[in-house]
């Protein structure tokens, strides 16, 4: 990945000339590694590496006159830093043979001055190998400069460099998995900025937020979007309300059509173990609840053989137990989809984060009076944005789409539920 | 016209080019200026002047031997039939030339070369203009001698390629410029017979070598030349029917003086300003070159950049080692890279030049420790034989591990012997690697080994004080 490195704002200055350029193409750097120095006529101010990674070219010189925004270099970002992987990126500057149509043609690099090409060697540290080794090196991607030669006065042979290849590839396979080697996170001094208060994180932030995390970074999200049309469907939900004396949210026809969706599409009630699918033969439909402490998501059981009132009621009462508190362990175990409705306070749509072991998760966003054209005229009708994120081990985008569909028409035409 | 590549310039680095991108299976096509291939190397450089070199060495040595038993009449030289025989050795190698891009089916297009966009020239030739539309392009298209804006245009005021035409003999010659082509034409004008005069604007001949390499050749030419005058410059030059008014201003003072002839030799300027590169997006910087990177790309991914129009040292050695890089990047192989760790110049004078990687001058402006290792050749048995004691071999060591970091030699054949001394960069060699290896005796490349071994203390040949 490149990242082009620009003269940050440095304040009503369009000419700063560069006094020092410290790294040349080809250099790793890491973060906050000085790159260039600018001179303004009030000051000379550095110009640090805003992550680590390599100089892939360079497009000033020294003595050029700058400004905010002027094009610096180019980085290629390391995807990892601490343990930046032996075999350098040397594919960054392949091209293959048939190049770019014209109409593509851009100025791809700002490749750096000539450099003074005579003037090569400079002391001993080169490493020791010859011009073939050296090629050979370059095939494979190895700085030989991390190689230590094992033939006479560290002469580095062409199986020094095969043994350091070898090893790159075993030490990952050693502890495979969960290596996923990132930059550590970033330390800054908020106090230095602006008054600050320290709070700690609720305990089931804690929780929900490590579960999160996990969920977030293992699992292969995509989110696929819909729009239900659910003008009938809450003038029912109203008129029931009414006529039952019962306060029936949306929510409740959402999980009840979320249940037949599921039926008609297996593969979502459903969840991976190892290389085999568990499909289900029950309808535990999650919710998400928000608590002054945190989230939490409360488990309607086999919520295929109960009625909206009473999905309603159990949302209702297991809502109220989250902001007291009061869930029991086994209130929030078995399920297997979740709803995640942000209808009663807003917002255009979202992409909810998979609550593992499932393997998909319904976001509901706002409903709102939009004009549909109906082939003749637009009739204003009540729409209701709805999200589906779905584990890409298990769903492709086709069966997403068809789930969304199925859930749509459902909640268009809520009938359909009971066939 | 279509082609899959395209190669502005004919000589060395684009020549080369072409053939290696001809080999690697591409389309190529070749543009240059002139109707031969081989560039000003070929043409107007290089090759026309070591023929000429040659000539003045078998004019000295036959002057050397006359002290020594072997008395010549004096040599007349038959400036047509030197010409002809000059011309004969570029027509070998041109035509040489030629016949490979034939045989490998690389088309040749003579006219001259401007960019009309990223995948377009115009070539304008004797026949007319040519549009080639290509895919990929090389600019290989050289440098061409300096000319200074306060000398006049007269035909007595000639540059490297004037020079080297050898119109005529005069008497009195002034040679602007004591680098490399201003003292390779001295050392061809003095045998022929002109009084020559050398202006150097620094403060040694040759600036780029060390100063004790130059010291042989200043002292041989100050015995041979009118004059040499160093940190001084020419300031007017005034034609008149009589001669050429030159005003010297020096450390001495100024004068003025008349000659026969102006040699204006004072450095190449690169040719990148002359394409219309703009057209095609490729940057160009205020001095006329071509910025590449280390696979010789230009700013534009697709079009590439060799040889003195990338930068210095201007030398055909290394514009043919980047025209192989260029050419492999730009057929599809990107390990391909610059990865010399050097690269060795000579001066063709009498007596010869040649340094190669770390000089002692670089080394102490920049703080490198090095370890020496000097032969003089007065004590080489190969040397004295040949009647020359003049020369020296000086290896550069790392202190540390004993790597050679660079090589200087003064003498008759210092370029063929700075070879060795590359190889041994190159290859990583110490000063024990370079002492153990058997060199044939008597021969000049032993002073290689004897040098290394002044360096690890093994030398037999001279006493060498004991280092501390």
């Amino acid at each position: 990945m490149t990242l082009p490195i620009t003269v940050p704002d440095i304040g009503d200055v369009k000419d700063a000339a560069i006094i020092e350029i410290l790294v040349k193409p080809g250099d790793d750097v890491a973060i906050d590694d000085i790159l260039i120095v600018l001179e303004t006529d009030k000051a000379t101010l550095e110009v640090p590496a805003p992550s680590a990674g390599r100089v892939h070219s360079i497009s000033v010189a020294i003595g050029d006159k700058v400004g905010f925004g002027t094009a610096i270099l180019i980085l290629e970002e390391s995807t990892g830093a601490a343990s930046a992987p032996i075999v350098a990126a040397s594919s960054s500057q392949a091209a293959p043979p048939p190049p770019p149509a014209p109409a593509a043609i851009e100025p791809i690099t700002v490749p750096a001055p000539p450099p003074p090409m005579a003037q090569t060697p400079a002391t001993g540290l080169q490493p020791h190998a010859s011009p073939s080794l050296r090629r050979f090196a370059r095939e494979l991607g190895v700085d030989l400069t991390r190689i230590t030669g094992t033939g006479p006065k560290g002469r580095i042979s062409r199986e020094d460099v095969q043994g350091f290849i070898k090893q790159a590839i075993d030490r990952p396979a050693a502890s495979a998995g969960e290596g996923l080697s990132l930059l550590p996170w970033p330390q800054v001094d908020f106090a230095k900025f602006g008054p600050i208060e320290r709070q700690p994180l609720s305990r089931i932030k804690k929780i929900s937020g490590a579960n999160l995390a996990r969920n977030a970074i293992v699992i292969p999200h995509v989110t696929n979007f819909d729009e239900a049309d659910v003008t009938a469907l809450d003038a029912f939900r109203v008129e029931v309300n009414k006529t039952q004396g019962a306060k029936v949210t949306m929510l409740a026809f959402i999980i009840k059509a979320a249940v037949a969706a599921l039926k008609a599409h297996p593969n979502f009630n459903a969840s991976l173990d190892g290389d085999d699918l568990i499909l289900k033969r029950y309808f535990h439909i999650g919710f998400a609840a928000d608590t002054p402490n945190g989230l939490v998501v409360p488990v309607i059981r086999d919520a295929d053989s109960k009625g909206i009132l009473d999905i309603a009621a159990e949302t209702a009462a297991l809502s109220a137990l989250a902001r007291d508190g009061k869930l029991k362990p086994a209130d929030m175990q078995g399920g297997c989809f979740t709803v995640s409705s942000l209808g009663g306070i807003g917002g255009t749509g979202f992409t909810p984060i998979i609550n593992a072991p499932e393997v998909a998760i319904l976001g509901a966003a706002r409903a709102q009076m939009k004009p549909v054209w109906d082939g003749s005229a637009f009739q204003p009708r009540l729409i209701m944005p709805v999200s589906l994120s779905w584990d890409h081990r298990v769903i492709d985008g086709a069966a997403a789409a068809g789930f969304l569909v199925t859930l749509c028409t459902l909640l268009a035409d809520f009938r359909r539920v009971s066939l | 016209m279509k082609t899959e590549l395209l190669v502005i310039g004919g000589g060395p680095g684009g020549y080369t080019a072409a053939f290696r991108a001809a080999d690697l299976g591409r389309k190529v096509v070749l543009v240059d200026k002139r109707e031969r291939l081989g560039g000003v190397c070929l043409n107007v450089g290089c090759i026309p002047s070591k023929a000429l070199l040659h000539a003045a060495r078998v004019i000295e040595e036959a002057r050397e031997m006359s002290a020594h038993g072997l008395a010549f009449a004096e040599v007349k030289p038959d400036l047509d039939k030197l010409r002809d025989w000059k011309q004969a050795t570029i027509d070998r190698l041109t035509m040489g030339l030629a016949s490979l891009a034939r045989q490998r089916g690389v088309t040749v297009v003579s006219g001259t070369a401007q960019f009309t966009g990223a995948h377009e020239i115009v070539v304008a030739g004797t026949d007319g203009e040519r549009r080639i539309a290509f895919d990929q392009a090389i600019i290989a298209a050289g440098s061409e001698p300096m000319a200074l804006p306060f000398i006049p245009t007269d035909p007595r005021i000639i540059d490297s390629t004037g020079a080297l035409e050898l119109a005529r003999i005069p008497e009195r010659l002034l040679i602007l410029g004591g680098g490399i082509i201003g003292l390779e034409m001295a050392t061809v004008y003095l045998a022929l017979g002109a009084r020559v005069t050398v202006v150097e604007a620094m403060d040694q001949l040759i600036p780029g070598a060390d100063r004790d390499l130059v010291a042989p050749l200043h002292k041989h030419l100050r015995k041979r030349c009118e004059a040499i005058l160093v940190g001084a410059k020419v300031t007017a030059v005034e034609p008149r029917e009589e001669g050429l008014d030159i005003r010297i201003e020096g450390a001495e003072g100024a004068r003025t003086e008349r000659f026969d002839m102006l040699l204006v030799a004072v450095g190449r300027r690169p040719n990148g300003a002359r394409l219309g590169a703009a057209a095609a997006g490729v940057k160009v910087d205020a001095s006329g070159f071509i910025p590449v990177d280390g696979q010789m790309r230009t700013n534009i991914a697709h079009i590439f950049a060799i040889g003195d129009v990338v930068g210095q040292p201007m030398l055909a050695h290394k514009a043919t080692h980047e025209a192989k890089v260029a050419a492999e990047v730009a057929s599809g192989d990107e390990h391909a890279r610059f990865d010399a760790r050097v690269i060795p110049s000579v001066a063709y004078t009498d007596p010869e030049i040649a340094w190669v990687g770390l000089t002692e001058g670089r080394a102490k402006a920049e703080g490198i420790a090095i370890g020496k290792g000097v032969f003089p050749w007065a004590a080489s048995g190969r040397a004295l034989s040949i009647g020359r004691d003049e020369g020296m071999t000086k290896l550069l060591f790392d202190p540390n591990t004993g790597r050679l970091l660079g090589a200087g030699i003064v003498g008759p054949n210092a370029g063929e012997l700075i070879a060795e001394a590359a190889l041994a960069i190159e290859m990583g060699a110490d000063a024990t690697d370079l002492a153990l290896t058997i060199h044939p005796h008597p021969t000049l490349s032993e002073t290689v080994a004897m040098a290394a071994e002044a360096f690890t203390g093994t030398l037999t040949d001279l006493l060498v004080p004991k280092r501390a």
